[in-house]
């Protein structure tokens, strides 16, 4: 699969009208969205065949050196998100949390707390860099998403070869407009208390006050994404792209999207 | 019927020259414009034209330093002059002229006319500046015409010199008490302010939305309106962060990612808008693999 994209970057003042102004344009109203993203890194395990690179005669057989193409050519950022509610944070307190609040998740957790870590739901979502020198002026990558077992990911991920680098909390709000996926949102972090020693995902949330933006005068991201199922039907990729033009054309009195810097969304390891 | 010098005759073959030069360049800046299509760049258009107005410049300088020569030379026809081939005899025609070629003729009227309109445009308290308007141009032609255009307007900048000085004696007088009878500072003044700031404001809004936003009317509209009914000592506040919004608008520029600060400012009582501090690609940067903008 593929994705489109356009970014632009929304001052905090200007978040309440362009919630506004994108509820009237969609025709919707906005549905917030909480997320925990953890960020893990592909990594070498130790002990695997270190290929001798450089001029030397000796032939490598071909399982080997595909092999070695394997285990070495694609090393990936990847991130693991998974959904979150409000009443999820600072739930380690019991007070005032009734499990009505979040009926509406699967992870209702039955006992005091009312997170649950083991019953947290995953994604895997996969983005590769952004394809270079595409002449259209919109970022074009390759995706994939998939569905990952519930509870503690950190084990799992370690066993296919990733290490949990870090993790941060998206908040924002999602409409929708034909195929145009809006998501305005913001990146919060953790508080950086005691959390020097940690080497994996959180197993609670701290209260939703605590955490911080990472851009400190609370501004907004805007994005707008079309999913390609065929990236390769040159049409549909067309047309997607079109379609984001017209999208900001739209808005070209509120905010400016453009195409996001490449190496910015550079997910390979390096 | 005294023959020429070779002095003479060397000043005859420079104008003769520096004439050519004139209409190769003449003929060059048209044929650019005829024929490139798109047009030539501007930068090229200019360097042409300041090489027309230097030969302009050397020509007039020339005809000027020698102009008793000129003034004085006649053309005839020796015998030995081959008026059988008809190209020459056009050439002869044309020296033996007594007036001006028909276009010429056009040409200097209309000359005569822009040096006219120039004189008349020129600030007529300051009488200095008909001398040298014609000073600038040099040439012969137009020169006389900024001569009899100064000749005519001198009657009015006589007239002129007696109003100019009551006008100086009058005016410093004047504008001191109109900047006593007012209380400098703010963004306003009480006249603005009880005719209603909104009026004033708008005009002012409009210039400086023109600068980073295209078309934002409604919200305009909108905000204007709450101006309008705010209280003066709130209105000061929205021109404070108005201009707020315009160093925004600058550093929007200089940093290409971040958006416009597009819209209006806010609704009073909301928060003064600050342009973000981490650039979007940072952002980015660190949610995709999780580096913190500071760590570069």
């Amino acid at each position: 699969m593929h994705e489109l994209l356009l970014f632009a970057s929304v001052p905090a003042h200007q978040h309440h009208e362009l919630l506004q102004q994108l509820a009237g344009l969609t025709a919707m109203q906005p549905r917030h969205r909480l997320e925990r993203r953890l960020v893990f890194k592909a990594y070498r395990k130790p002990g695997l065949v270190t290929t001798r690179v450089g001029a030397s005669q000796d032939v490598q057989g071909a399982d080997l050196q595909r092999l070695n193409k394997m285990l070495n050519g694609g090393m990936y950022y990847t991130q693991v998100v998974g959904p979150v509610t409000k009443a999820d944070f600072g739930a380690t307190s019991l007070s005032g949390m009734s499990a009505s609040h979040d009926a509406d998740v699967s992870m209702s957790g039955t006992d005091q707390s009312s997170y649950c870590y083991e019953n947290q739901s995953w994604k895997l979502e996969f983005r590769d860099i952004p394809e270079a020198g595409t002449r259209s002026a919109v970022t074009t990558r390759l995706m994939a998403s998939a569905s990952l077992p519930k509870g503690d990911i950190a084990v799992p991920m370690n066993a296919w070869g990733y290490s949990f680098v870090t993790e941060y909390m998206v908040e924002g709000d999602v409409f929708v407009q034909n195929d145009i996926v809006i998501f305005l949102h913001r990146v919060l972090l953790y508080p950086q208390a005691e959390s020097q020693d940690l080497h994996g995902p959180r197993r609670q949330l701290p209260a939703h006050h605590e955490l911080t933006p990472l851009e400190r005068t609370g501004s907004y991201v805007l994005q707008a994404a079309i999913t390609v199922q065929d990236g390769s039907n040159q049409e549909m990729m067309k047309t997607a792209s079109q379609h984001l033009f017209g999208l900001r054309e739209q808005l070209k009195s509120a905010v400016r999207l453009e195409q996001a810097d490449r190496l910015s969304l550079d997910t390979r390891a390096k | 019927m005294s023959a020429l010098t070779p002095d003479q005759i060397k000043t005859l073959e420079q104008s003769r020259q520096r004439l050519v030069q004139l209409t190769h360049s003449l003929a060059s800046l048209i044929t650019s414009l005829n024929q490139s299509d798109p047009l030539p760049s501007w930068t090229s258009l200019q360097s042409q034209a300041t090489i027309i107005s230097n030969n302009l410049l050397t020509i007039s300088d020339h005809l000027s330093d020698n102009r008793d020569l000129l003034a004085t030379l006649v053309a005839y026809p020796s015998p030995s002059y081959p008026s059988r081939n008809p190209a020459n005899t056009v050439a002869l025609e044309q020296l033996l002229r007594t007036k001006l070629d028909p276009r010429v003729e056009d040409w200097v009227a209309r000359g005569r006319k822009a040096g006219g309109s120039l004189a008349a445009a020129s600030p007529p308290f300051v009488p200095g500046n008909l001398g040298g308007a014609g000073n600038g141009y040099g040439g012969s032609a137009v020169a006389a015409a900024a001569a009899a255009a100064g000749a005519a307007g001198n009657d009015n900048g006589l007239d002129d010199l007696g109003a100019l000085a009551e006008l100086w004696d009058w005016a410093p007088v004047e504008a001191n008490q109109e900047a006593r009878r007012r209380n400098w500072g703010g963004n306003f003044t009480l006249e603005e302010r009880e005719q209603g700031v909104g009026n004033v404001v708008t005009g002012l809004r409009r210039v400086l939305e023109d600068d980073d936003d295209d078309d934002s009317e409604s919200e305009e509209g909108e905000s204007g309106e709450e101006e309008g009914e705010g209280e003066p000592d709130e209105m000061e506040i929205v021109g404070v962060r108005r201009k707020s919004g315009v160093g925004q608008g600058l550093e929007f520029d200089i940093a290409p990612v971040s958006a416009t600060a597009a819209s209006a400012p806010h609704a009073p009582g909301q928060q003064k808008g600050v342009a973000p501090v981490v650039p979007l690609d940072e952002i980015l940067r660190f949610m995709t693999v999780g580096m913190m903008p500071s760590q570069r």
